[in-house]
């Protein structure tokens, strides 16, 4: 930390860092200086004029968001000439605004039918707004004291509205061109989706030829909503309800673990989602799930009573009488006919109790969550480095000067994990992408590489050896950190470069600029999913990768490190506490009996001693009849994809089947017994994020209708029909305590620890003074915890391994470089590589307003891309209509013709608007949890006739 | 379709000048084309590693740039400081009954596109109009009407 210095505003003493601007150092120390442009974690931009002060011996009244602190500075801020000088800034401002009610005494008092002795038309009334009561700006000329006699005068622009693209209602007649929007969606999204247009008086927002927002390059994160201080950027649903209560809690969507506040309204529904600006996993970020895609909570379609089923018809029943049956049924099943899949937004108290109801209650070892369909994605880290976990915070991101992202689709999978990334690129970092598929990161990388599916693997190899030919290798470090880098490096120079560069159809240039980019950094950081990697190979990549890191030196140390990027909420959480094929809790990669018996011991109880199984073998072995009965939480898109075979046919194959779901969804339809499931937003508990970092859920409401329960609730009641010992847990709190016992590295873990991580956020000016929409709800900032935690009052672990490995050295491990061999049919003789980007420039496109719904609709060919030896052979030309066959569906468009498609490939680049459109207008209650993926599949080209 | 993006792109891309900007791209294609087509935005924004909107921003900015083609023949007339004082107003009123506009713009017929112009750097020859960059000195409306009849201009009779 660099000295402190003191500057006093308005007499007020405060300490602050040089190089802060006076705003900033006054937002810190909470004291107000009223503002319109600058918002917190942006770039100061001094466009509004809003926040000038005057300096004791200065010149004039410069904008204290630029003006650099000084020691000793002693700042005016509210003495009668600056606020003079404010009320005529904001003069000019309000004269763009309907302004009638904004200066208007009885604004307090105001009903929207009220007669108006200002003759203010009712479209220009702040009531008729819909951000009528949470409108920063009209808290600012309140704080000003705007009261005029008269409204100046303003005249509508009669600017169209906006109301055809997902998700946003956009009313430029309300905008103030204080071009926050711009900049969260330059500056922190690194989008550029919108832009100002035009000059002078006419100066507004817009897009490139006033495009609808699905053209633009839109991702559709609602950061320029959170941002604007006006009622231009709204969210469409619930647009006119007003908040009666907001609580915190976490996103159930993605292992980011984003922070949001959730506003209620009286009626105890949900009606808008606003990003936390003080939480540190997402910095008042979200994306289009966590931000449109919550509203299921409310859902009329949920789940009210359990359902039992009788003479082959699902009807309502009570929860005693439901769970008396399950228990009674349950008892039958005892021992390895017993499977439980847990549902990946679990929380960790739940996926402990699953683990621990599968193993004591049940005597079985199968219990996995539904999603992990890559178990292998952290195996090989946590053999190598000692944990299965990404090494680094995810805002450290920003400090790396190279990342790598590997397979993995951020903006649809861990969206806000892409926002470091891409404002790192912005300020100079190196961005490599290995990926078959065309993805959003793509647009941003220095290096692409496009290995041919399968081969990804034996590029790795590439790398690596390149990574030694070039002298990259960090090799001080390694000799003193890793074991056995010897057989490491004999197993990389006996590679043959060019002939993996004729297998992978990357050229020799590629790998090695890729492995010159990243070994030569000063910290690269490396992030990886396992998305469409063959499974055999799978293990062997993430020991390629870790590889990486190790030789290049880039773990423990901040600002690099190694990031698996998970799919679930709480994968993280799930593998900790032992919810996971074959791993007990908190006993990490030991399977052995001396591990069982650690935990018998602990437990107090017989554990089964049978290997588990996974999701995938756990369905394969209902379709076989090898397990007969199940526990399925929540439903999952794995099960219906095709990516775990036909896991609906398996599951119709088992003799008792019970689902836990929030909805009737097709897994609950075929089940004997279904329990209503509460949704994330009605439970206790903790999600470890993939960051490691523990964070509390709340309950934000009780389930509107009907008798949801959470998963903690129906397995205390199971197992006590069971008599099955240790689930008589009065609160989420008390299992928290319990896994703290168990799991060592959540030892020291509590609520009240958690508790003691928060801290009250200073609100500048006190709870009336105007704030941006994310700072609205700040009352305390939730810091969790990132775990391991060094005891009782021990701070957490932002970064591992800073002081060696837990066992000393890291194990390099020597994959066998290699790739599969033909494992295409020949009918279905080529990969289909799908993408999806935000912005195609080159693709003819319209977008329509479709008649019934009034939304945009995205009209146009999609580009089938391939090979020219391919077309030949498929009789193919250019421009011919074909269509895409897969086992899994098809895809009709026109055939072009590129030489740079690697043989054997065929590639289609779809627009994330679409993926949007079909979102917005999917009759599914929570299609956001469905939102499918980018799978390279094998596939057929045939000509549709014309 | 095809022969216009290939326009772009050569405009674009050969710019003689070192330094290349947004602006220097958006200027090539405005000679080139006399306007700004959307695929000349998507061609800039490649080129100058922006996106659309950034390349939009400038066009907007600029009220010199225009979006839809021009008129085959650009008239435009000087109402800068010194032609107003000798007489730039009378010459702008006997254009705008030449050609038919109220004001500034493009006649429907596709024949002529009509700006304002606040400086053609001609001021000792005040007042000036230029028909497709050719400038006509101490011009009178007379004189303006007149010229305009040789490019077809008048009331639409056809």
């Amino acid at each position: 930390m660099p000295d402190d210095i003191t500057i006093a505003i308005d007499g007020v003493e405060i300490k602050t860092q040089p190089g802060k601007m006076v705003l900033d150092a006054a937002v810190d120390a909470g004291i107000y200086i009223p503002y319109l442009c600058y918002h917190p974690g942006m770039k100061p931009f001094a466009a509004c004029r809003m926040c000038v002060v005057s300096v004791e011996g200065g010149r004039g009244y410069p904008a204290a968001c630029t003006l650099p602190v000084q020691d000793g500075m002693r700042i005016r801020s509210e003495a009668q000439d600056v606020n003079e000088l404010r009320r005529s800034v904001m003069q000019m401002l309000i004269a763009e605004h309907p302004n009638g009610c904004l200066t208007c005494h009885r604004i307090d008092i105001c009903g929207p039918s009220d007669v108006c002795l200002r003759h203010v038309s009712v479209n220009d009334r702040c009531v008729t707004c819909p951000k009528n009561e949470r409108c920063e700006f009209k808290d600012t000329v309140r704080y000003l004291g705007m009261e005029l006699e008269s409204p100046l005068n303003y005249t509508y622009k009669q600017i169209p509205l906006e109301v055809a693209d997902p998700f946003y209602d956009r009313d430029y007649n309300l905008c103030i061109a204080c071009g926050r929007c711009v900049r969260a969606c330059e500056e922190i999204r690194g989008d550029n989706a919108i832009c100002f247009t035009e000059r002078s008086g006419k100066a507004l927002v817009g897009t490139s030829f006033g495009s609808s927002l699905l053209e633009s390059g839109c991702e559709f994160c609602g950061a320029c909503i959170d941002v604007c201080p006006v009622g231009a950027l709204v969210e469409r649903s619930h647009k006119w309800e007003k908040p009666r209560t907001v609580e915190r809690t976490v996103c159930p969507h993605c292992p980011v673990g984003c922070q949001l506040n959730l506003e209620l309204n009286g009626g105890g529904e949900l009606i808008r989602v606003v990003p936390e600006y003080n939480s540190p996993a997402n910095r008042g970020q979200a994306c289009f799930k966590g931000k449109f895609g919550l509203e299921f909570v409310n859902s009329r379609e949920r789940l009210q009573q359990p359902l039992i089923r009788r003479d082959g018809v699902l009807v309502e029943t009570s929860w005693d009488e439901a769970l008396d049956y399950v228990a009674g049924r349950l008892a039958d099943y005892r021992g390895d006919s017993f499977a439980l899949l847990a549902s990946p937004n679990g929380t960790n108290e739940e996926h402990y109790l699953a683990q621990k109801f599968s193993r004591v209650a049940m005597d079985s070892n199968n219990v996995d969550l539904t999603s992990n369909l890559q178990p292998e994605l952290t195996t090989a880290l946590e053999q190598t480095l000692g944990h299965g976990a990404a090494t680094n915070p995810l805002w450290q991101l920003e400090q790396a000067g190279c990342i790598l992202v590997f397979n993995s689709n951020l903006t649809e999978d861990n969206n806000v994990a892409g926002v470091p990334i891409k404002r790192a690129v912005q300020n100079g970092a190196e961005l490599v992408v290995i990926d078959p598929r065309e993805v959003e990161l793509t647009r941003y990388a220095h290096c692409w590489l496009r290995p041919a599916p399968g081969t990804e693997l034996l590029l790795l190899g590439g790398i690596l050896r390149e990574v030694l030919d070039q002298g990259l290798e960090n090799s001080q470090w390694v000799e003193a950190h890793c074991e056995d880098p010897a057989t490491l490096r004999y197993y990389l120079r006996i590679l043959d470069l060019d002939e993996i560069a004729g297998i992978t159809g990357v050229s020799r240039d590629g790998m090695a600029e890729a492995a010159r980019r990243f070994g030569g950094a000063d910290n690269a950081a490396l992030c990886y999913a396992l998305d469409n990697i063959p499974p055999d190979l799978a293990r062997d990549c993430v020991s390629a990768l870790v590889d990486l890191a190790l030789l290049t030196g880039n773990v423990g140390k901040p600002g690099a490190g190694i990031y698996p990027m998970r799919q679930g909420a709480n994968e993280q959480g799930a593998w900790d506490v032992g919810c996971w094929a074959n791993r007990l809790p908190g006993r990490g990669a030991r399977r052995n009996e001396s591990a069982r018996r650690e935990l018998e011991e602990l437990l107090n109880c017989p554990l089964p001693t049978n290997p588990g199984l996974g999701v995938a073998a756990t369905l394969e072995a209902a379709g076989t009849g090898r397990v007969k009965a199940m526990l399925l939480v929540g439903d999952s898109p794995n099960l219906g994809n095709g990516r775990l075979g036909d896991g609906l046919a398996a599951l119709q194959n088992l003799d008792f089947l019970v689902v836990m779901d929030t909805f009737l969804s097709a897994p609950a339809r075929l089940a004997e017994v279904v329990l209503p499931r509460a949704t994330f937003a009605e439970k206790d508990g903790t999600y470890t994020n993939l960051e490691r970092r523990v964070q509390r859920i709340r309950p934000v409401f009780r389930p509107r209708r009907g008798e949801a329960q959470p998963e903690q609730w129906v397995f205390g009641q199971l197992a006590r029909r069971l008599d099955a010992p240790g689930f008589e847990h009065p609160s989420a709190a008390a299992v928290m305590d319990e896994i703290a016992q168990v799991v060592p590295a959540y030892a020291g873990l509590s609520y009240a620890r958690l508790e003691a991580e928060s801290a009250l956020v200073l609100r500048s000016g006190g709870l009336e003074s105007p704030k941006p929409t994310q700072m609205l709800y700040t009352g305390r900032e939730h810091r969790g915890l990132q775990w391991p935690v060094a005891g009782e009052s021990g701070a957490g672990t932002p970064v591992l391994y800073l002081d060696g490995f837990p066992s000393g050295k890291a194990d390099l491990i020597a994959p066998q470089f290699r790739a599969p061999q033909d494992i295409l049919e020949a009918e279905y003789p080529a990969w289909f590589v799908p993408g999806r980007v935000l912005l195609q420039r080159d693709r003819e496109m319209q977008v329509e307003i479709e008649a019934d719904s009034n939304l945009n609709r995205i009209v146009r060919d999609e580009l089938v891309e391939l090979n020219p030896a391919d077309a030949a052979a498929w009789s193919v030309a250019e421009g011919d209509a074909v269509e895409v066959q897969t086992r899994q569906g098809r895809l009709a468009g026109l055939a072009r013709l590129d030489a740079a498609i690697p043989p054997g490939t065929v590639a289609a680049t779809i627009l994330f608007g679409q993926l949007v459109v079909d979102l917005q207008n999917s009759p599914e209650p929570d299609p956001m949890s469905r939102t499918p993926g980018l799978d390279i599949l094998p596939a057929r080209v045939v000509k549709r006739d014309a | 379709m095809d022969g216009l993006k290939e326009r772009i792109r050569k405009a674009v891309h050969n710019q003689p000048q070192p330094t290349v900007t947004i602006l220097s791209s958006l200027l090539a294609v405005e000679d080139e084309l006399g306007y700004i087509p959307p695929e000349a935005v998507d061609e800039v924004a490649g080129f100058n590693r922006a996106t659309i909107n950034d390349v939009w921003a400038v066009v907007s900015f600029y009220p010199n740039f225009r979006t839809t083609p021009p008129g085959q023949h650009r008239v435009e007339v000087c109402w800068g400081p010194s032609c107003h004082l000798v007489g730039a107003m009378p010459v702008i009123a006997a254009v705008l009954e030449a050609v038919g506009l109220p004001a500034e713009g493009d006649t429907p017929d596709g024949r002529l596109s009509l700006r304002y112009n606040t400086c053609l750097g001609a001021c000792a020859q005040a007042p000036v109009m230029s028909i497709d960059h050719h400038l006509i000195g101490r011009i009178t409306p007379e004189q303006a009407r007149n010229r305009l009849a040789d490019y077809g201009a008048g009331p639409a009779t056809e």
